[in-house]
């Protein structure tokens, strides 16, 4: 056998996500890609700003020497100091750049931060419906994953996630806007987890807060994203610049650790050590450049927002019931049948691409990711409707 | 204590020493002014990337392609993969397709995502030493064991302790040519010699993979060919940086070949696209990946650093260093005057104010390593410090 066993054990694992998806890649191929409304990948279909397109060939032209050159394993200096600023402006609180490490997205940023916290055998708290690598992050650095279902709304239910608290518990994950929901935290749930996290750190006990904002910056009608630096001290935000500056191909995040943390040398030191070791060494130089003055950018939201808006009409007319999203571009509606892969293989039929719920750890719904053409979302109009009206009669 | 208590058990074993030399370093660098410190100590080449690499570069970024910047593949562009293998195919005679090429973060990158795809808890990797340091880090981050099998004294490989380290448990033998830190290159009888071994292992019933570092593989000197190891041996990958080769070690671009003879090809890249995704990598850079597949032919001028080799190894040879010449990369390894490196580093340092690595970072105590990547006016001008230094501590 040419692989481990534990990589053998994911293949099959993540095998019937995989089906779904070289099922699509099939009806691509003989209906055409454009007849068909995938709705499965968090693949933007938006071009980064004009601004940034600028910037890049304002970098690459200036012909700095060494700009392709190693640099320290946190990233350069100056992109740190200059998004340490954005931090402190934001949060009130005394950012330097050595509370910033530059990653290879918000997957290598989490890869580091877990690998810098865990031991075997500790545990990490994941709330329900959730983004499946998680899991995969956590097992890589020998933790271990426990999962918190949210309420009916996709809240965060505190009463359960102290129930999963145990002495080995050793961070939370929190992703906020939220992938698959599209639900926004607000502060006072925040706010009341915070108090079970300092209840816990009262009797020795430090559990750390990760936040994942990988799309913080895609938020609907005002919605604002609660500053979860002011809510708790040991917290560590992981974010990415694939959403918002439409970068997902080049791989460029960073990780933000609270000034509030006590004894935060060593872990930066870990997580610098980590970034090296696991074979990231740095996030690539020319994007760390790039983004570094453009912290204050980011995509047309309000294009996200119209995408959302219609697709959440769509499928309120034709009956589904489902959770308004106020940010990221994902919605998770309920499957009219309580088996979300039949219901998802229904949908193939009318060449509507989705992922069913039991990939988010939650079967009984399906996931649309709307960062798709406008024209994909109205033509599934039809579509949805005759399977609301087929399945959504009660 | 918040961090892990492994990371910070490796964080504690490197500390001691490097922490000491960089702390020195940075006073005499503060004290003599940067530009009278001879920097030796760091493999970050000081050259650019080609002149054609560097135009393609503004021309892709000026004429924006649509959806140029989002997420491909985990194993990176069908049509990059498609030319890399191309390249492949030419350079070693076989039929390469984009089926046998993974596009990675760089070597480190690469390298881990194929060891976790290898790797059982407990499963051994064979490693000449001395060795890249990160190896054993990289191992470890995916519950393997490194075995360090002590290489000759011209730094080629011992094949008969090679044999005697095999275990059931061996699961691949991690070789790194041209080498760092020694900047020795295999010859075809090291080759030959260790896959016989493997070879005769593998009739046996045991497959052991035969992984190769080839970071360096373009930087060759005197017209040197490198033993074809893909048709030497069919469980060959072999794990490719852009970083030296193209000097980009910034942008974190390289790709892992798997050889098109070897059983399992395909699990082997499937096992890749789910390592690549879920260790955080995700894909490549997808602008360098574009930017790499157009220059698969081309690197920086080698002839330049075998000038610097030369220059820093009669250098050494006047002062009386022991020293074996190297063939390849940018490092050279000498025997320390002092059984103790440490103490003559540290004698280079503060007299001569050269800083270099001690052997022990590459698990040989006794030697140290000279990365002579830097401007050839900074090797002219520590040359005469070399030649003191051998001559006040070399008793002849």
């Amino acid at each position: 056998m040419g692989i481990s066993k534990a990589i053998s054990k994911s293949m099959k694992d993540s095998s019937w996500i995989r089906a779904m998806f070289e099922e699509g890649e099939k009806m691509k191929k003989v209906h055409g890609p454009e007849n068909i409304l995938d709705f499965t990948l968090g693949n933007p279909d938006v071009e980064p700003p004009e601004q940034l397109k600028q910037e890049l060939v304002r970098l690459v032209t200036s012909d700095t020497p060494g700009m392709h050159r190693y640099m320290t394993n946190s990233g350069y200096e100056d992109v740190r100091a200059q998004i340490a600023g954005v931090h402190a402006s934001r949060t009130g609180l005394k950012f330097t750049k050595d509370h910033i490490v530059m990653t290879v997205g918000s997957a290598g940023g989490m890869n580091v931060v877990l690998k810098s916290l865990l031991d075997p055998g500790n545990e990490v708290i994941v709330l329900s419906p959730f983004f499946v690598e998680f899991k995969f992050y956590i097992e890589n650095h020998g933790g271990i994953m426990k999962l918190v279902e949210t309420t009916e709304d996709f809240h965060l239910d505190i009463r359960k996630i102290e129930q999963a608290i145990t002495r080995r518990t050793k961070a939370i994950i929190v992703n906020s806007p939220n992938n698959p929901t599209g639900v926004v935290y607000t502060e006072e749930e925040l706010k009341e987890l915070a108090r079970l996290l300092n209840g816990r750190r009262e009797k020795g006990q430090r559990i750390f807060f990760l936040a994942d904002e990988a799309y913080r910056k895609i938020l609907y009608n005002g919605t604002t994203l609660p500053d979860v630096f002011n809510i708790y001290d040991d917290t560590i935000t992981i974010t990415s610049h694939s959403k918002d500056l439409a970068l997902p191909g080049e791989r460029i995040g960073y990780i933000a650790a609270s000034p509030r943390i006590t004894n935060l040398r060593p872990l930066m030191d870990a997580m610098i050590f980590s970034n090296r070791i696991l074979g990231f060494i740095n996030a690539p130089a020319l994007m760390q450049r790039l983004v570094g003055k453009l912290q204050g950018i980011s995509v047309d939201i309000r294009e996200y927002q119209k995408k959302r808006d219609t697709l959440y009409a769509i499928l309120i007319e034709a009956g589904f019931s489902v959770v308004k999203p106020m940010g990221a571009f994902y919605i998770f509606p309920r499957s009219p049948i309580p088996d979300d892969v039949a219901f998802v293989r229904e949908l193939q039929k009318h060449k509507i691409l989705a992922v069913p719920g039991v990939g988010f750890g939650t079967p009984g719904y399906f996931r649309l990711a709307y960062c798709i053409p406008m024209d994909v979302i109205e033509r599934s109009r039809q579509y949805f409707m005759e399977m609301g009206i087929k399945n959504n009669r009660r | 204590m918040i961090v892990s208590r492994q990371i910070q058990k490796l964080i504690a074993d490197q500390e001691g020493w490097t922490r000491r030399m960089f702390e020195e370093g940075l006073k005499i660098k503060k004290l003599y002014g940067e530009d009278n410190v001879y920097d030796f100590s760091l493999g970050n080449p000081d050259t650019e990337p080609p002149e054609e690499l560097q135009k393609m570069l503004v021309e892709a970024i000026s004429n924006p392609v649509r959806g140029m910047h989002r997420y491909m593949t985990n194993s990176g562009y069908d049509e990059v993969r498609q030319d890399v293998s191309g390249y492949l195919s030419e350079l070693y005679g076989l039929p390469f397709t984009a089926s046998h090429v993974f596009m990675s973060n760089g070597a480190a990158g690469g390298l881990n995502i194929l060891l976790k795809v290898m790797l059982n808890r407990g499963d051994e990797v064979i490693v000449p030493s001395p060795f890249f340091w990160e190896f054993r880090n990289y191992i470890n981050n995916h519950g393997g064991t490194l075995k360090t099998v002590r290489s000759t004294d011209d730094f080629q490989l011992d094949i008969d302790r090679v044999a005697d380290a095999i275990t059931p448990k061996t699961r691949a033998v991690l070789i790194n040519s041209p080498n760092n830190p020694t900047g020795t290159v295999y010859s075809e009888r090291s080759i030959s010699d260790l896959v016989t071994l493997l070879n005769r292992k593998r009739s046996e019933g045991q497959d052991i993979y035969l992984i190769a570092d080839d970071a360096y593989r373009k930087l060759v000197f005197d017209g040197l060919q490198l033993p074809n190891l893909f048709r030497a041996y069919d469980l060959t990958c072999s794990i490719n940086s852009h970083s030296k080769d193209l000097a980009l070690p910034g942008e974190r671009i390289g790709y892992v070949a798997i050889s098109p003879r070897l059983p399992d090809a395909d699990l082997l890249m499937s096992g890749l696209m789910i390592t690549q995704r879920t260790l955080g990598f995700v894909n490549a850079p997808a602008l360098f990946q574009r930017v790499v597949s157009k220059f698969q032919r081309t690197s920086v001028d080698i002839g330049e650093y075998q000038r610097k080799r030369d220059v820093l190894y009669e250098a050494l040879m006047e002062g009386g260093f022991e020293c074996v010449k190297p063939q390849g990369a940018f490092y050279m390894f000498p025997r320390s005057p002092v059984a103790d490196e440490l103490k003559f580093i540290r004698a280079l340092q503060q007299e001569e104010r050269i800083m270099v690595v001690p052997g022990r970072g590459f698990g040989k105590k006794g030697h140290f390593r000279i990365a002579y990547c830097v401007p050839m006016s900074t090797i002219e001008r520590s040359v005469g410090g070399f030649i003191r230094m051998g001559k006040r501590f070399i008793k002849r």
